[in-house]
């Protein structure tokens, strides 16, 4: 079955994708054979700056998880973002500056 | 087709409000407190299939006008089913129907239930409204009741956070609300009717023989910043963070899934019907990409999943609002199946947080991690929501984001297209942290005896993924269910004709 223009065929996607799937996890079971894993305690233990550090020391930091991107949007990031202050004042400024921008966006647009 | 269906969609929710407490007290005195929650899954389900009876005549083309107490319009008050409002009410009977299923287990530890599940079908009932009525004043009337109900429902628990975030949510809400009664006022006396086809019948009249009035732009403008606030357009989308956050994640779920969707809908009503106004589809385009980014570049840095699935339905809605704002059959359609898609996969989302924080304790993203072993399930449909909203292949999410991205290209606007694209692979990328946040790396040592989610929380949350994989893998299915919707939201003239023909 198609869909819209172009040459994009859901189903057929779909079958593609499956077969890619069903592919890597028999490459992944002939690897197996081959070199089997055998995760000691040892091997599970997260050393770090010649310490041992438990799990919950080592998850990420989920708000520098995309350090990179935020430098990128760096201007957002600095001028935006602190404006989420959570103070009702300012987001009730904001609903006023929203009406007014839209105000004057459709008086351009029904000229 | 069920006689009275369009009544009795609203009346059934309003009248289960005010029995459900009745009913929970008869059920506590015979010990089976759980017949009052099923009593309300039960009028859910029966209300999908009084609005689900009314599909094949709005389907074929008619448009149902259902006049309350006999009186003709424009006099008297009409409800109009259209194929615009036909799919939102599919859409809210649906998301209320797994939401209150949901419900039965997700809120079973929390007290003063008789006050949720009143207040579940008085949002209910106040969203149908909106939906159905053809009356431009019963609209505000029932935009109020939904509205009063979530603000009452995001405070449900009481604690610090969730009456902060109510009290922000009903300062905001009730400026919106204000602004809308203020537009319907000036509309008044402006054209001296409130019956919807009536009033943009007068408004052609007046259009074709004399400059537009000075008021109009003023009236336009009160409405979709008063809708835009319910959506969550930026910059008026500061209450929706808060609320989604402290909200119970059934609660969140319901706002993201049918309320919102009413949001929509009541600006695609009011803007492209009353106003006819398509020329005003390049602000929709600017205030879509702005919704878009800024939501997408929020939802980047959160350290809290509710809060990220609640920026990330801000950038959403910029993608509906794109669609939309392109005014071509394939945006319109574009927008419409990434409302209903955007309905799925958020309500899938969110219930997915909810079953997390049911058995963590916590949706700080922080605190998770390795949560795969122990909720194989609930992480399996966590990431067929995120990959669908990501817009990846095959599921719905792609399918309708495609719609849009050729809509766009065959507008004639490249470069929208391309910041769609780019947020989308923002998207996935704030969702491939949270993925990796709860569901892989090491799990620490407090969520070792963590358990799958109980059975009647995962039951909706799979036929939610369910419709992700089906809407994605026939997508001409979607376009089906939305066709109707787009054909009435570019036919004025047809809608006016039905309803002021019924006089």
């Amino acid at each position: 079955m198609e869909f819209g223009p172009g040459i994009w065929g859901p189903i057929v996607a779909t079958v593609v994708m499956l077969l890619g799937v069903a592919v890597a996890y028999l490459l992944l079971l002939a690897s197996r054979k081959y070199i089997t894993p055998k995760p000691s305690l040892e091997k599970l233990r997260t050393y770090a700056c010649g310490e041992v550090l438990k799990p919950d020391e080592v998850h990420v930091d989920s708000e520098q998880f995309y350090s990179p991107i935020r430098r990128v949007f760096r201007p957002f990031y600095r001028y935006v973002q602190p404006r989420h202050t959570g103070i009702l004042t300012t987001y009730l400024l904001w609903v006023v500056v929203g009406f007014i921008i839209i105000l004057i966006a459709i008086m351009v647009a029904l000229r | 087709m069920i006689p009275h269906a369009p009544i009795l969609t609203i009346v059934l929710p309003i009248f289960a409000a005010f029995l459900t407490p009745v009913v929970g007290i008869v059920a506590k005195r015979f010990g089976v407190e759980r017949a009052r929650d099923w009593f309300v899954v039960g009028v859910a389900i029966l209300m999908f299939i009084i609005v689900a009876s009314m599909v094949p005549a709005v389907w074929g083309g008619e448009v149902l006008v259902y006049k309350l107490g006999g009186w003709s319009p424009p006099w008297g008050i009409v409800l109009a089913v259209d194929g615009l409002n036909l799919l939102v009410a599919l859409i809210i009977a649906g998301v209320v129907s797994l939401v209150a299923i949901y419900s039965v287990v997700y809120m079973e530890r929390d007290s003063g239930l008789e006050k949720y599940y009143t207040l579940l079908m008085l949002v209910t009932a106040g969203s149908m409204g909106v939906t159905l009525t053809g009356d431009i004043f019963n609209l505000y009337v029932f935009f109020e009741i939904m509205s009063i109900s979530s603000y009452a429902l995001v405070a449900f628990r009481r604690n610090w956070d969730s009456v902060e975030a109510g009290v922000k949510y009903l300062v905001i809400g009730s400026l919106g609300t204000s602004l809308l009664l203020l537009s319907i006022v000036f509309l008044y006396g402006l054209i001296g009717s409130l019956n919807i086809a009536d009033l943009a019948w007068k408004l052609v009249e007046i259009k074709a023989t004399q400059p537009l009035p000075m008021i109009v732009p003023l009236m336009l403008a009160l409405l979709v910043t008063g809708f835009g606030i319910k959506i969550a357009m930026v910059p008026l989308h500061a209450w929706l963070p808060d609320a989604y956050q402290a909200a119970p994640s059934a609660v969140s779920a319901l706002l993201s899934g049918a309320t919102t969707t009413v949001g929509i809908y009541a600006m695609l009503r009011v803007s492209y019907l009353l106003f006819g106004a398509l020329a005003i589809g390049m602000m929709f385009i600017v205030l879509g990409l702005i919704t878009m980014v800024a939501g997408g570049l929020m939802a980047l840095v959160q350290r809290d999943l509710k809060r990220l699935l609640a920026y990330s339905c801000i950038s959403q809605m910029g993608y509906i609002l794109l669609g939309v704002g392109f005014g071509t059959t394939m945006g319109i359609q574009g927008g419409l199946f990434h409302l209903l898609n955007n309905a799925i996969y958020k309500v899938l989302l969110f219930m997915c947080a909810g079953a997390i924080v049911y058995r963590v304790g916590t949706s700080n993203l922080d605190e998770l991690g390795g949560l795969g072993k122990n909720m194989p399930i609930t992480a399996t449909l966590f990431v067929v929501g995120a990959l669908a909203i990501s817009g990846v292949p095959p599921l719905n999410g792609f399918a309708s984001k495609w719609t849009i991205y050729v809509a766009g290209m065959e507008a004639g606007q490249p470069i929208c297209t391309a910041i769609a694209v780019v947020m989308s692979a923002l998207t996935l990328a704030y969702f491939l942290k949270a993925i990796n946040l709860m569901f892989l790396g090491q799990r620490p040592e407090h969520l070792r005896e963590v358990k799958e989610a109980p059975p009647l929380m995962l039951f909706p949350m799979l036929m939610l993924a369910a419709f992700c994989v089906v809407f994605g893998i026939l997508p001409g299915l979607g376009i089906d269910l939305v066709r109707p919707a787009q054909g009435a939201v570019m036919n004025q003239l047809g809608y006016i004709g039905s309803v002021m023909g019924a006089g």
